[in-house]
């Protein structure tokens, strides 16, 4: 008959499978406390663990999004240092044109001025940063605005084959003389300006697209990231220097110049206000990228404590499991020991 | 005659404490097999002293039934865990490293840079070799699948060559007990010899027992079908050679009868068999549909569009054997996963153009959206982040329904996943723990606790030197007597 309770297997057995599982949860805990993560993500949070994976990868999108923002920040900054060269260009090439038209400056100087106006402009709208040119919409890799003083450049031809075409002779021809200021005047509004605000305009100055760079600045936003050089303001401000460049050098009377200078002096003072609006709108999207960058920081720490909540373990209290382990495992090796001499056989002579 | 009758009790008391003793340092020598029962002898008395009339195992039938169905169902609890384990490790990484759901991500995060410079040839570059990689994932993750239903196959093979081989040996060893319970024979080796058998075979497949006339044993599986019943039952599997998505594989046949696959984390399998089918058809077959949704997600949020909507969508940087068409919305293409790939159109390795991706036209100048020939476009790149983010249909075969973004539903692929293998391995646990705590009983009951033992070898001791001693006295009495007759 059987009289006990417990088995000797069972005595032994226990107290192995107990250390067995002790060490292995040891493992788990002393990985835990250097990684200040739970060891096993996937089994920690079971259904939850895709929301983890999708935050983690969104952290990892705002991360580059800040960046490509940074990319879009120092390309409008270019751009707004160019709007101002030019704003600043126009507000001098405005007083000239009220000297000029007052008869107190030499026209050979107003045409001086022109040109250099002109230079200006094409260097600041052919400028580049990164390889990439600031203001050619998203024809980044073609220079936008063509050289006007190269030989047969086609917005000069198309200038002056616009005069012949219109008076029947060229501007520098004896006759044009004899243009008076209301004809100039026609002729400038009805031809010269399409030629500018047109579609013209695209065919002999420019090669920049009206279409600027979209840029993401946060994960379901777009916004304009970049100056074409066809907006108004620039094309008004090439005209008021183009047609003083071109047509001071020929043979037209005092009036029709006076009729140049006031067209000029008209467009300029549009293209200021032109360019503010630009710089304005510049400005709003600049402090738009920098909030909208400030914002996705912001988010990205919100998402990284929610990572942490998720995924992270309190190293204190890791480290307090450990070494509760430790402790029951040393008293499981004590035990076994003791287990061992308790029996018996020990006693029996 | 009183004299003599005393020494002839004597003499059987001294023949019952050896045969006791042997029985005793028997139950020494196996008091470490778990498989072994305590054996005690049964003592009756008589006129010419006591005699030992049987020699009994300590069984309880409660507790061995109990600890049969534990094992059983640990043991496919343990299958089950281990198989996610390795599927986890195999396909995802660690901490789900190389998902797709992550490397969509990463595709994400190259097309942002794209498009913040989109004219770039080398973050163009970049973002195609981070689709590719995608791809491989995708691509591999499939192979692996299927590679890993094989092995399953193989293993269901193997386990199947085991549990005939346990039936057959069990067919020797319940021969063994009936023919030795008819003619009244020791059968308590056989016995032991027959319920470790059936130990091991509940680990395979769960066993219930009928009990009949001369200790024989009939065997059914726990659903009923037959496994033993007087000779084994053939259990029969034939393993597929290789594994296509979406084709299921063959079920075991035990006495021709189909053995059902569990199912859930917690899973209701019961023995290895039913948990090896469980792990080739739903968990694999569920990634496997999952991944092929995921690809088909691909191709239709990277689809080139016509920008006067005139054309039909046709496949654009990710496409398959059947592009340029679409897959069909909202429909699992099996094996699409396996078969995803980029489209040559945007591997410059090939002779492609990268910036394709930017500008669209991989299918004809009706599908370019950069028009204007510009290289700092980036609305069509743009879109596809958004694209992603749009929900569209998902087949509820796959196991996760709904409309939702392809970006929603590869992260929900993850957590389908770490669910079944959190509740697979809490299960595991609980069935560990209960499979130890029954075996524990039962190992109580019937097993050998050596200071007891070694107390009734003391007894037996005490027993013999009485028995001795009374010989002896007899002995000398007798001469005594022999002595006075002199």
């Amino acid at each position: 008959m059987k009289t006990t309770f417990i088995s000797s297997y069972n005595t032994n057995q226990s107290v192995r499978t107990h250390l067995m599982k002790m060490q292995a949860e040891l493992i788990k805990v002393e990985r835990e406390v250097v990684t200040g993560r739970v060891a096993d993500a996937g089994l920690a949070l079971g259904s939850r663990t895709g929301f983890s994976v999708s935050m983690q990868r969104d952290v990892e999108r705002l991360h580059t999004i800040i960046d490509s923002n940074a990319l879009a920040g120092s390309r409008l900054d270019g751009t707004q240092s160019g709007l101002q060269t030019v704003a600043d260009l126009a507000q001098a090439y405005m007083v000239t044109m009220t000297a000029a038209s007052s008869g107190t400056v030499q026209p050979s100087i107003a045409v001086a001025e022109a040109k250099a106006a002109i230079t200006t402009i094409t260097g600041v709208l052919n400028s580049s940063l990164n390889g990439e040119n600031l203001f050619a919409g998203v024809n980044t890799d073609v220079t936008p605005i063509n050289d006007f003083f190269a030989p047969g450049s086609p917005a000069r031809t198309a200038m002056e084959t616009a005069f012949v075409t219109h008076f029947g002779f060229a501007h520098t021809a004896p006759a044009a003389d004899t243009v008076d200021q209301a004809a100039m005047d026609t002729f400038l509004t009805t031809i010269i300006e399409p030629q500018f605000m047109g579609p013209d305009w695209n065919t002999n100055w420019s090669n920049a697209t009206d279409e600027t760079i979209t840029a993401r600045i946060t994960l379901n936003e777009t916004s304009a990231a970049s100056v074409s050089a066809n907006a108004d303001g620039m094309r008004r401000m090439m005209m008021a220097a183009a047609s003083v460049a071109v047509f001071f050098e020929g043979n037209l009377n005092a009036n029709a110049r006076n009729a140049v200078v006031e067209h000029a002096s008209s467009m300029t003072g549009q293209a200021v206000s032109n360019l503010g609006q630009l710089q304005a709108q510049t400005g709003i999207i600049e402090k738009r990228i920098t909030t909208a960058s400030e914002r996705l920081q912001m988010q990205i720490d919100i998402f990284e404590g929610k990572i942490s909540d998720l995924e992270g373990v309190d190293a204190y209290e890791a480290s307090t499991r450990v070494s509760t382990l430790l402790a029951q495992i040393e008293t499981a090796y004590t035990l076994t020991s003791r287990i061992r001499q308790l029996s018996l056989v020990r006693y029996l002579p | 005659m009183s004299l003599s009758t005393a020494l002839g009790i004597a003499q059987t008391a001294l023949l019952n404490t050896q045969r006791q003793t042997t029985i005793l340092s028997r139950n020494l020598q196996e008091s470490a097999n778990p498989d072994y029962s305590r054996r005690g002898a049964m003592l009756s008395t008589a006129a010419n002293g006591a005699s030992i009339v049987d020699i009994r195992r300590s069984t309880s039938d409660v507790l061995f039934r109990q600890n049969l169905s534990a094992l059983s169902a640990w043991s496919a609890q343990d299958t089950l865990l281990n198989g996610l384990n390795t599927l986890d490790i195999d396909l995802f990484g660690t901490d789900n490293a190389n998902h797709p759901a992550r490397l969509l991500g990463d595709l994400q995060t190259a097309l942002q840079t794209y498009s913040s410079s989109p004219s770039n040839t080398s973050v163009a570059e970049n973002a195609i070799e981070t689709a590719r990689q995608l791809v491989s994932a995708l691509n591999t993750s499939s192979d692996a699948i299927q590679a890993y239903r094989s092995n399953v196959d193989r293993e269901i093979v193997t386990t199947v060559k085991d549990l005939n081989t346990l039936l057959a040996d069990f067919q020797a060893a319940n021969n063994e007990v009936v023919g030795g319970s008819k003619v009244g024979r020791d059968v308590n080796d056989a016995l032991d010899q027959r319920d470790a058998i059936l130990k091991q075979i509940s680990e395979i497949v769960p066993v219930s027992v009928v009990k009949r006339a001369n200790n024989d044993m009939m065997l059914t599986t726990a659903s009923g079908i037959t496994l033993f019943e007087t000779v084994p039952r053939p259990v029969t599997f034939t393993p597929t050679a290789g594994y296509a998505a979406g084709a299921a594989g063959n079920s075991i046949y035990i006495d021709g009868v189909p053995l059902a696959a569990g199912s859930g984390a917690n899973t209701t399998a019961s023995g290895k068999l039913t948990a090896l089918v469980q792990l080739r058809e739903d968990v694999a077959g569920g990634l496997q549909a999952q991944l092929d949704e995921v690809a088909r997600g691909l191709i239709t949020a990277f689809a080139e569009t016509d920008p006067t909507a005139v054309n039909p969508d046709l496949a654009g940087l990710f496409t398959w054997p059947g592009g340029p068409t679409l897959p069909a919305a909202g429909t699992l293409e099996n094996g699409l996963a396996q078969v995803i790939s980029i489209n040559a159109a945007y591997d410059s390795s090939v002779g492609g153009n990268p910036h394709l991706l930017r500008d669209g036209g991989a299918n004809g100048v009706a599908y370019v959206h950069n028009t204007s020939g510009g290289t700092s476009y980036s609305d069509l790149l743009l879109s596809f982040d958004t694209s992603i983010g749009t929900p569209i249909a998902f087949d509820a075969s796959a196991g996760i329904a709904g409309t939702i973004s392809l970006s929603a539903y590869s992260t929900e692929s993850v957590s389908w996943f770490s669910a079944l293998r959190q509740g697979s391995s809490r299960a595991a646990d609980n069935k560990s723990a209960l499979m130890m705590r029954t075996a524990e009983s039962l190992s109580n009951v019937t097993g050998v606790n050596i200071d007891e033992e070694m107390s009734l070898l003391l007894d037996l001791e005490h027993s013999y030197q009485a028995s001795a001693k009374l010989v002896q006295t007899v002995d000398s009495m007798l001469a005594a007597l022999l002595a006075a007759v002199r």
